[in-house]
């Protein structure tokens, strides 16, 4: 191994050596900070909602004027679109997973509960509201139909709740919430069934919370909810959405359609910015590891062409084209190994500071072996070629008058 | 040590073919001093490239050692030029980045030696040469003929069987150059062949034998007492 005499040209040669070093340590620093929040937009925008989404299309849909029964009109309205070809099933509802915008309550284990209550979505519609969704029940039952409430009633109350398994947890550590009170405000709810997961609206109250819902059973008309969801079959959703317009109109003329999507939709459109900064951070990563690349390449082959003769006397000596080819990995191996290691230490500093300064999590130890393996197989390449050449230098270069 | 028969080396471009060598054929025995000399263009490069195994010749036969040479891949050439073969070169060819231990390493790292005996041998070859006190200075610290002889510790730490020297007194004043030659001649008498390129009568009359090449024609010459330059002889 050339190991010592190759640190021994490149002290005489520190200042090139250096400037790569550093390339490559501030790209090793960017990268892996880059790296880590493009997992961390990936992770979220996979964030499961719990709803069978690529059967489900929703209405949102305002009324102009007073309706007199908006109950009855919503119970046509789902009757409606029930009798739309494709239409597996159909309920009225306030809010769905990512739709942005959503109804929150504290809740608790205990009554009127200040300091230890968390928040959590609260979803509520019509019977059907489980089976449209498609959620899992994986504890205790639906609700019954003697359990629904009409929302738009006066002081209209309901006295039953479905939680996700994270709320049930976080109200109820280690322990069956079934036939437990909660309590929104001072309000007890009964837990008679948990489901799997059902995400928030959106995760505005931290993500620690996103997977904190309920379901009440409180049959919510279109005036108030304002969104009627409809699961299809398999691949009819646009056509289902075609006829949708027609078919509530049909019913009642005096409303306006504001949305009419699919809740793939609806998730795209949820997460655009995340998707849009992951894109952003991949186009600068690959920036990056291109100028780094492009310097390591500029500086092998100005090395090379600099050395020529001395490749020449290396090969004269005895060094084999293997051996050349040998030599020039392990000098940017040495030289990316620096620039990995001071990296490092900067990764770790700027992810103390956009911890400080943007709140992002810390830098998981896992990103840093990747980074530098990526960046060791980046400097490999980049310099393969300009190493080629030198391995293809005659050492009958040795005997050429200088 | 070295045979070659009807050597033929030529350099062909799109539009001219240059014979550098033509049917050169000569031997080389165990023990022998020989110089080649001739003049600028004659071949007497191209001849050292040839028996150096820094360059492929075109036709004909080369044994070095009693390997024939014609076949091998470029692992067996740079093993066997390795092995086989010192250099001196007329202008040094020191690596200045390295400094004298690590220059004189540069042959015995592809040899394979272990960490101890490539030290053992590069101390003996700079002993040798007089430098061992200088062994931590780079090139650029030493004088040109301080540079020849690191040159020459360089070639003979892996004890090879022969020496291949190109002009190796060309940049050195008729001091410096006395002490080289000497230097050489002490190891010829150890019993590593000696093959001296030159263009220098007074440094080819040193020889036990001159081989004269012209336009690459090849003839073979005893060793004319007279060309001896009387500086030289009382070296």
């Amino acid at each position: 191994m050339d190991f010592l005499p190759i640190l021994s040209t490149l002290r005489r040669h520190r200042t090139a050596a250096t400037l790569v070093v550093l390339e490559i340590a501030l790209t090793c620093a960017i990268v892996s900070n880059a790296v880590f929040l493009i997992r961390e937009r990936l992770a979220r925008m996979d964030t499961p909602s719990g709803v069978v989404e690529e059967e489900l299309v929703r209405v949102r849909l305002i009324g102009i004027g007073q309706t007199a029964d908006a109950a009855a009109l919503t119970a046509q309205d789902l009757v409606a679109l029930r009798a739309i070809p494709g239409v597996k099933s159909v309920a009225s509802t306030n809010q769905v997973p990512f739709g942005n915008s959503g109804w929150n309550s504290s809740v608790s284990s205990i009554p009127d509960d200040v300091s230890g209550s968390t928040t959590a979505s609260l979803y509520m519609g019509t019977q059907d509201l489980l089976e449209t969704w498609g959620v899992r029940l994986i504890a205790g039952r639906d609700f019954t139909p003697e359990e629904y409430v009409d929302a738009d009633a006066k002081d209209a109350k309901v006295s039953s709740a479905i939680v996700t398994r994270a709320l049930a947890e976080r109200l109820f550590p280690g322990q069956s919430p079934l036939g437990r009170t909660l309590y929104l405000g001072s309000d007890p709810e009964t837990i008679v069934g948990v489901i799997d997961e059902l995400a928030r609206p959106n995760d505005r109250n931290g993500p620690e919370s996103a997977a904190y819902s309920m379901v009440l059973p409180l049959s919510i008309s279109y005036t108030t909810g304002g969104t009627y969801l409809i699961r299809v079959e398999p691949g009819r959703g646009g056509e289902v959405l075609a006829a949708v317009d027609a078919t509530l109109t049909k019913v009642a003329a005096n409303r306006i359609f504001t949305h009419l999507e699919s809740l793939t939709e609806v998730r795209d459109s949820y997460f655009r910015k995340d998707r849009s900064m992951a894109y952003l951070l991949i186009g600068v990563s690959l920036a990056l590891l291109i100028i780094t690349a492009l310097g390591i390449v500029g500086l092998a082959s100005f090395w090379v062409q600099q050395r020529t003769r001395q490749i020449g006397i290396r090969r004269a000596l005895g060094a084999s084209r293997g051996d050349i080819l040998r030599y020039f990995l392990l000098e940017n191996f040495i030289l990316a190994t620096m620039g990995i290691v001071v990296g490092m230490g900067l990764a770790y500093a700027l992810n103390h500071w956009l911890m400080d300064a943007y709140a992002v999590p810390r830098l998981p130890a896992t990103v840093l072996p990747i980074g530098a393996v990526a960046l060791w197989l980046l400097g490999q390449l980049a310099v393969l070629a300009p190493a080629l050449r030198a391995a293809r230098i005659s050492p009958a270069i040795a005997t050429r008058s200088v | 040590m070295l045979t070659m028969k009807n050597v033929t080396k030529v350099f062909r471009t799109e539009m001219v073919e240059t014979h550098a060598l033509r049917e050169l054929t000569l031997e080389v025995k165990s023990g022998e001093f020989v110089a080649v000399t001739g003049p600028s263009g004659s071949g007497k490069t191209t001849f050292l490239n040839i028996a150096g195994l820094l360059d492929d010749f075109t036709g004909g036969e080369y044994r070095l050692d009693g390997v024939e040479v014609r076949q091998l891949g470029d692992r067996a050439r740079s093993k066997l030029r390795n092995e086989k073969i010192g250099f001196v070169f007329q202008s040094f060819n020191l690596i200045p980045d390295l400094n004298l231990f690590d220059n004189v390493d540069v042959p015995l790292r592809y040899r394979g030696f272990t960490r101890g005996e490539r030290r053992q041998r590069i101390e003996r070859a700079l002993e040798r040469v007089g430098l061992a006190s200088r062994i931590r200075h780079f090139p650029a610290e030493l004088s040109g003929g301080q540079q020849q002889r690191v040159a020459i510790a360089r070639a003979i730490a892996g004890d090879p069987k022969l020496l291949l020297a190109d002009e190796p007194t060309g940049n050195l004043d008729s001091q410096m150059a006395r002490e080289v030659m000497q230097l050489l001649e002490e190891l010829n008498a150890g019993g590593t062949v000696v093959v001296i390129v030159t263009h220098d009568p007074e440094i080819a009359a040193r020889a036990q034998r001159n081989v004269h090449i012209v336009d690459g024609v090849a003839s073979h010459l005893d060793r004319g007492p007279a060309l001896v330059s009387p500086a030289l002889r009382t070296a």
